[in-house]
């Protein structure tokens, strides 16, 4: 089956002056999907982000958001987007109401005035501010900040939400509510998130699609799952031995398919391809070399692993 | 264009400008110090000076430039905190990011100055007119129009272009200052043109050319130099309005 992808980036550069913030990226999301952009600072997530919604305009290469190309039909673009942009909780008028900055953006969506006072009420009573609906925007906590700023992007059903660094400043609570919002959007309504993140955890749990960038590149796309999958290949493993660490070391490093081998207290971390295959080899070899082993126990990985791997990668 | 979209972003700036006291304070002492120093100029000098018609006719300009600056200072105040006070408090990203299309946004900000400034204008002439000759009337000397005609003709001429100069010119520089202050200094420095038709009839002081003459050749010079400004600024604004660099300042 072919999935309708909502937003479609082909080779998007963007650069500031010297420095090339986003370089030659392609990406596609599904609609009704969750996609998470993550990267260290200054990757060009946020760039990529502003490259969506209408905010830079790329240098070269071409996107389109929900149907609509950047370049060509910006105003469409921003009318089907929902954006919480960076630090959201600090992008509100201090001196309106809670409920007067999302009637002022309501009207500059359009949505009909009755429609508007329906949605601004469920809003602000499904994130906890409807006690807090008179007070103005600047005497909120940061973490109601930042939720009103995430009400502000929904106001007008949008069938894309592009969000930076959601739920930042956000208590744990008040997190788990906006995940628990992002996957009901997302399986209710069908609409499509495309997230900046440096949460991991939080991607892992949230996002069917995920893509690492760094430096302006992608070097890594696609569904979680398969992701997950390709950690499978490759493994680390903890080793206890009774004695002889260093004989245990210099065996496994003589082993072509084991990488990454160090000590760590008493044990070894060796990282396997095909442990499957390969770990009953390296039994024999240890017991061959007289080494009594305690335990060879598989290491729990996590996309951060895998990020991290990437970005190691990369660097060398 | 859509007209209501670009007034709902008026309203909305002139209310948030008003929540700043320096700006709030600004206009309102700017409204009102056209008016009083108009007032207590003309007819003080009746009051004091029953023999002042004889040259009176050299206090008449400075009049009418007053009026037409106190009432420009407003949108540079407002216009100032219109476009880069939403920059410096980081509300401009989500105003970017809603379906208004340039033009709008640009019409939206320019009435938010403009507005309060052309009300400041129209009301502060207004009322200027009217207290005055009150005040003449209640010491019994002749009512006369303060400003006189060549001075309601500047006010009226060259005042709401000059205001959307000032706007014109924060755009211009909008991309380019990162304060408030900084912007507003800057866009202030339009209002020097009304310097221009205070100083010229000075120089003619004396001359064999007839005092009146000398006046309305002024403010029809004043008023073609406020069009000419108008038209270099709008160009020049409408050219560079750039959401590109507005963003990357941020």
């Amino acid at each position: 089956m072919e999935l309708n992808n909502e937003v479609i980036i082909n080779n998007l550069v963007k650069r500031f002056d010297e420095i090339v913030a986003v370089n030659e990226v392609s990406l596609e999301v599904p609609a009704g999907s969750i996609f998470g952009l993550l990267g260290p600072n200054g990757a060009g997530k946020s760039t990529t982000l502003r490259l969506l919604c209408t905010l830079l305009r790329p240098d070269s290469g071409t996107a389109s958001v929900a149907g609509h190309d950047i370049l060509e039909e910006p105003v469409n673009v921003r009318e089907c987007t929902g954006v919480l942009p960076e630090e959201g909780s600090h992008t509100l008028y201090p001196s309106l109401t809670s409920y007067e900055n999302l009637e002022y953006f309501a009207k500059l969506y359009d949505v009909p005035e009755e429609e508007a006072k329906k949605r601004i009420e469920d809003l602000l009573k499904f994130m906890d501010l409807w006690e807090r609906r008179n007070d103005p925007a600047g005497e909120l906590s940061t973490g109601n900040r930042q939720r009103l700023a995430l009400c502000r992007a929904l106001l007008h059903n949008p069938s894309v939400l592009l969000l930076d660094e959601p739920t930042s400043s956000l208590d744990p609570i008040a997190a788990k509510r906006v995940r628990e919002l992002i996957l009901k959007l997302a399986k209710q309504y069908g609409q499509t998130f495309f997230i900046n993140s440096h949460n991991l955890a939080e991607v892992q749990r949230l996002c069917d699609y995920i893509a690492i960038i760094d430096e302006g590149k992608i070097l890594l796309s696609g569904r979680t799952d398969e992701l997950r999958r390709r950690l499978q290949s490759k493994q680390v493993f903890k080793l206890r031995v009774a004695d002889n660490i260093e004989t245990a070391k210099s065996i496994a490093e003589g082993l072509d398919f084991i990488f990454d081998v160090s000590i760590e207290s008493d044990s070894l971390m060796l990282t396997i391809l095909d442990p499957v295959s390969n770990n009953s080899v390296l039994i024999r070899k240890l017991l061959n070399a007289n080494i009594a082993i305690i335990e060879l126990a598989e290491e729990e990985m996590t996309l951060e692993d895998l990020y991290l791997q990437v970005i190691k990668e990369e660097e060398q | 264009m859509n007209l209501s979209k670009s007034l709902v972003v008026a309203k909305a700036d002139i209310k948030m400008a008003m929540n700043y006291k320096y700006v709030k304070f600004g206009v309102l002492g700017m409204g009102a110090m056209g008016p009083l120093f108009s007032v207590l100029s003309v007819p003080m000098i009746y009051i004091l000076d029953p023999n002042a018609s004889s040259y009176i006719e050299f206090i008449l300009p400075y009049i009418s430039s007053m009026l037409a600056m106190f009432a420009i200072i407003p949108a540079a105040l407002i216009s100032a905190n219109s476009f880069v006070g939403e920059r410096e408090q980081n509300t401009l990203e989500p105003l970017l990011c809603t379906p208004l299309t340039d033009m709008e946004l640009l019409v939206g900000k320019s009435l938010s100055a403009f507005i309060p400034s052309i009300l400041i204008l129209v009301f502060g002439t207004l009322i200027t007119e009217i207290a005055s000759n009150i005040l003449l009337f209640a010491f019994g000397f002749p009512m006369m129009l303060i400003p006189d005609m060549p001075g309601l003709f500047l006010v009226f001429a060259s005042g709401p272009p000059m205001i959307f100069v000032v706007v014109f010119v924060m755009i211009i520089i909008s991309g380019r200052v990162s304060r408030v202050y900084e912007a507003y200094q800057v866009s202030g420095v339009s209002v020097l043109v009304y310097i221009f038709s205070m100083l010229v009839p000075t120089m003619f002081i004396g001359s064999s050319m007839p005092f009146g003459q000398v006046i309305w050749f002024t403010n029809i010079l004043t008023f073609m130099i406020s069009i000419l400004l108008l038209l270099i600024t709008s160009y020049l604004a409408l050219r560079m309005f750039n959401r590109d660099r507005m963003i990357t300042q941020i």
